[in-house]
């Protein structure tokens, strides 16, 4: 099928009289949902189209249509020139050139996408509902459960004018699980999400369903009676799924190159020291030494071939995030980072996995040389903002004192300077995990993306109870 | 003259009927369909300068189904009779092996009028041509640009129109059209060596007349408060009394009091709420909160809900008091109550429950007062980023764009200051007063300030 596909994507692309990118898109979605044992829903979704990018004098014109004829798409080329000859008289600075680059051509698939589509919808909703059940009997405080899943299968051909031709295939899925206590009128939620790029056992290389539904009752048990954490500066040690929103929302946001241009804090500041020597931050569409991130990617959307890029080398900013305009723009290679969330979507550059590399500490040494301090673990969103300012939140907040683990806190935001922070890290650990599979970037349109690293121990002001 | 958007009413109204009879065909007891139509074109601004122009045009469709009291769904956005079936059968297959739940429901509204009809549409702004809209965001862009020291990140006017179909076969048959003009801004300021926080909003018409002077006025509102920040210094830590903004009630509050009052997690047990609290006081008494679905002019608009159901506005807390809950037709089932028409959703799902438009009542203070009541020293919160637990209504998050007030006047904004409290403390003994003026945001819900004691600021300075 998507071979027939490139095959008319191509000959249109032949007939562009200007530079052109057309992208197929095909995502098929399953979603079930169980709620204090009832199917709340089980619903499956085909969407499919071709979303196609014209540069033309210096500007850009999109079309997108789910009318995959070769007339249709010829429409759509015609439509998407239009648009950006219309605009190109309006605009001040013209796009540059894009860089010539070795671009994909030829099949790229990610390891699982045909196992998981082999395994029945059935058998799936078999085992949310007895996650959920089992999560629900747990114990004598859960007073409700919960439990999703979804799965989604992407195929894509993307065909440019300039010699990519690549057919991708990858299959993305996550689950949630959610526990309700509830004691004298106090209530309190814990859960336990994750996400991967491959079949249904990719999701439970690290941890057993049955180990995801006890995390999320011990959560919920123990947040029912927590008290709110005391606000203000602290020593903070980081889990590696809250390094994972430290590295996304705090850093990595900020090196995409289009907010770059924009004046984010990371303008002007490569080759300078931004974070201790301790840190070095990736960004890469496959992750060495982990399988099935939740962001795997082999091509991006317009057709470049994606690569760990390397944002912070030993505290040193190195490099920041690019689609072919942004590298043509700063006069690099572009990193593979254009991503388009849907057909009718616009690439944008993107993060894919976004992790801190391990250390040599292990997370006891850390703890035992905290003499006053907090471990975070659990995570909740984030953002982050022009300034460098980031906030995001952690379920669960651990007292460190005098090297031992104590009282537990309810949830709370972590705020800080995205570089101010990364500078006060004196502590990064061996074990390393990628704990974001399950989360989507928001800009302006989602993008599926994972993050993580090891524990880190780092300043950052608190937001709780004064 | 065929009306607007003709041929694609036919043709989708035409991929409802099919997929009924798929889905009856393939052994349904009941179906719905929901589908949409949905053409836009859009003029990007990006970095101080044209992004982008684009064009979309396309449909949805989703099919529901019950079979022996079980529930299946599936969507796609071909109108191809083949792939209308090949989706119909899926739906029943999936209901075949889904467990039964006796309050999933399709209803009739046959014989239901709705509101008024094309209210929400405006032939100029259907046949506005690309120069005008080009015209248009040329105008967002110079006035976004005309003080040197606002940053255009992104900006947009958006021109579309569209579709929305529910369908039964119950009998239910209802189509809206509806055309918009939607334009927005994201941006911050930047003086020598100093940078604002982002700041974004964005505001919708119905019709084309009057659109270049509101893109004019509100850009150079939006504009003229983000280069005001500017102004920055630290802040201090304290707890106490705590000014929220229109915008900061709707992110805070309004979303943490939604939870308790869909009615879904009231049938299921998990909220503050249930209907023994109906009529009782759960909050302050200066607090009331309506749903407004008939508000043209703001995002939320319907005039039946995701089930075909005939909206209406309503109060759901009245001067603390709880009035009801948003209920769709499985919410109705499950609690022994009828459907608020609350149902919300697109054709890609099975509906949800969720509210329209959400308006805070306007108290009886004035603005003035208010801060004056607030004391010497406070923080007065504009905009919220962070994290509103919807079970406990703990929230903890980070004031965006704050003011710092001192001895009656605003001395600066903050940067690194976050806040957290409890939204049903500061609804009910907490909240000390409320303006007697309220502010649509971002063409949707609606609130006036609110002054909240007992919250807790942390300084990022200190």
């Amino acid at each position: 099928m998507n071979k027939s596909i490139s095959e008319i994507l191509e000959r249109v692309a032949l007939k562009s009289p200007a530079w052109a990118e057309l992208r197929y898109h095909r995502r098929e979605t399953q979603n079930i949902q169980v709620q204090k044992g009832m199917l709340k829903q089980l619903r499956s979704s085909v969407q499919s189209g071709v979303g196609i990018r014209a540069l033309v004098d210096g500007a850009w014109g999109f079309s997108s249509t789910s009318d995959i004829t070769e007339k249709g798409l010829e429409k759509a080329l015609k439509l998407a020139i239009e648009c950006a000859k219309g605009l190109s008289a309006l605009k001040k600075a013209s796009v540059k050139k894009l860089p010539a680059v070795r671009l994909a051509r030829g099949e790229f698939i990610l390891d699982g996408y045909d196992a998981l589509r082999a395994m029945t919808l059935e058998e799936k909703l078999s085992h949310v509902l007895k996650t959920e059940q089992a999560t629900r009997v747990a114990s004598p405080t859960i007073q409700s459960a919960s439990c999703g899943y979804s799965e989604m299968f992407e195929d894509k051909v993307v065909v440019t004018t300039d010699g990519a031709n690549a057919r991708s295939k990858l299959a993305r899925n996550e689950i949630r699980v959610a526990a309700m206590a509830s004691h004298d009128g106090e209530m309190a939620e814990g859960h336990r999400n994750i996400g991967s790029t491959g079949h249904w056992q990719c999701l439970f290389q690290h941890e057993s369903l049955a180990q995801l539904s006890q995390t999320a009752v011990q959560l919920a048990v123990d947040l029912l009676r927590a008290p709110r954490v005391p606000g203000g500066l602290s020593s903070l040690i980081l889990s590696p799924a809250i390094v994972g929103l430290l590295s996304h929302e705090a850093i990595g946001h900020t090196v995409e190159a289009d907010f770059v241009l924009s004046g984010s804090v990371a303008a002007g500041k490569l080759g300078q020291k931004v974070a201790s020597p301790l840190v070095t931050l990736s960004d890469s569409g496959q992750v060495p030494g982990w399988q099935h991130g939740g962001g795997d990617l082999l091509v991006d959307d317009e057709g470049v071939p994606v690569q760990r890029t390397v944002v912070i080398d030993k505290g040193i900013l190195s490099s920041y995030l690019h689609n072919r305009e942004s590298a043509a723009h700063f006069g690099v290679a572009p990193t593979g980072n254009a991503r388009a969330w849907l057909y009718n979507d616009e690439p944008l550059i993107r993060m894919r996995n976004t992790y801190i590399e391990p250390g040599q500490t292990s997370l006891q040494d850390m703890i035992a040389s905290t003499e006053d301090g907090y471990l975070l673990d659990g995570a909740l969103g984030g953002q982050a903002d022009a300034t460098g300012e980031f906030m995001f939140g952690a379920q669960k907040v651990h007292r460190i004192k005098n090297g031992k683990l104590g009282e537990i806190f309810r949830g709370a935001t972590v705020s800080g300077g995205a570089f101010d922070v990364l500078s006060s890290v004196d502590a990064v650990s061996k074990e390393f995990q990628l704990d974001l599979g399950s989360g989507y970037c928001g800009k302006g349109q989602p993008a599926k993306v994972d993050a993580g690293g090891p524990y880190i121990r780092c300043k950052a002001t608190i937001g709780g109870k004064q | 003259m065929n009306p607007p958007l003709k041929s694609e009413s036919d043709l989708l109204e035409a991929c409802g009927s099919r997929l009924l009879a798929a889905a009856l065909n393939a052994g349904a007891d009941a179906a719905e369909v929901c589908g949409s139509y949905a053409q836009k074109t859009k003029i990007g601004l990006e970095k101080q300068d044209f992004h982008m122009a684009s064009s979309d045009a396309g449909f949805h469709l989703g099919v529901r189904v019950l079979k022996a009291g079980k529930q299946g769904f599936a969507a796609t956005n071909s109108t191809a009779p083949k792939d209308l079936k090949q989706i119909a059968t899926r739906a029943v297959e999936i209901a075949t092996f889904s467990p039964e739940n006796p309050n999933n429901q399709i209803i009739s509204s046959k014989n239901v009028e709705t509101q008024s009809k094309n209210s929400l549409w405006d032939d100029a702004l259907f046949q506005l041509s690309l120069k005008t809209q080009q015209d248009w965001t040329k105008l967002l862009a110079e006035e976004a640009m005309r003080d040197k020291k606002f940053r255009l990140n992104e900006g947009s006017v958006e021109i579309g129109a569209g579709l929305f179909l529910i369908q039964n076969t119950l009998g239910t048959h209802k189509l809206e059209r509806d055309t918009h003009a939607a334009w927005s801004l994201m941006g911050m300021a930047v003086e020598d060596d100093k940078i604002t926080s982002f700041d974004y909003f964005s505001q919708l018409s119905r019709k084309a007349s009057g659109v270049p002077d509101r893109i004019a006025k509100s850009i150079q509102s939006f504009t003229k408060g983000v280069i005001a920040t500017l102004r920055q210094a630290p802040s201090k830590t304290y707890e106490g009394p705590v000014v929220f903004s229109p915008r900061a009630v709707i992110e805070i509050f309004l979303d943490g009091i939604s939870y308790h009052l869909n009615g879904r997690v009231v049938a299921d047990g998990i909220g503050r709420w249930s209907k023994k609290n109906l009529d009782t006081n759960v909050l302050n008494s200066k607090f009331s909160v309506r749903d407004l679905p008939w508000t043209p002019e703001r995002w939320g608009t319907a005039y039946f809900d995701r089930e075909g159901t005939p909206t209406s506005e309503r109060a759901v807390l009245e001067n603390g008091m709880l009035r009801g809950f948003f209920l769709d037709s499985y919410a109705a089932a499950a609690t022994g109550m009828h459907s608020t028409g609350n149902a919300v959703g697109g054709p890609n799902s099975v509906p949800s429950v969720g509210s329209h438009t959400l308006s805070v009542d306007a108290g009886d203070v004035s603005e003035k007062d208010l801060f004056a009541a607030a004391g010497n020293e406070f923080l007065v919160v504009n905009r919220f980023s962070g994290q509103v637990d919807p079970v406990t209504g703990d929230f903890s998050g980070v004031a965006k764009g704050g003011e710092w007030w001192l001895g009656g006047e605003r001395v600066c904004f903050v940067q690194e200051t976050l806040i957290s409290g409890n939204v049903f403390n500061c609804l009910g003994e907490k909240l000390m007063a409320i303006s007697n003026v309220s502010e649509v945001v971002d063409s949707g819900a609606q609130s006036p300030f609110l002054l909240c004691d007992g919250i807790s600021v942390t300084s990022g300075n200190t």
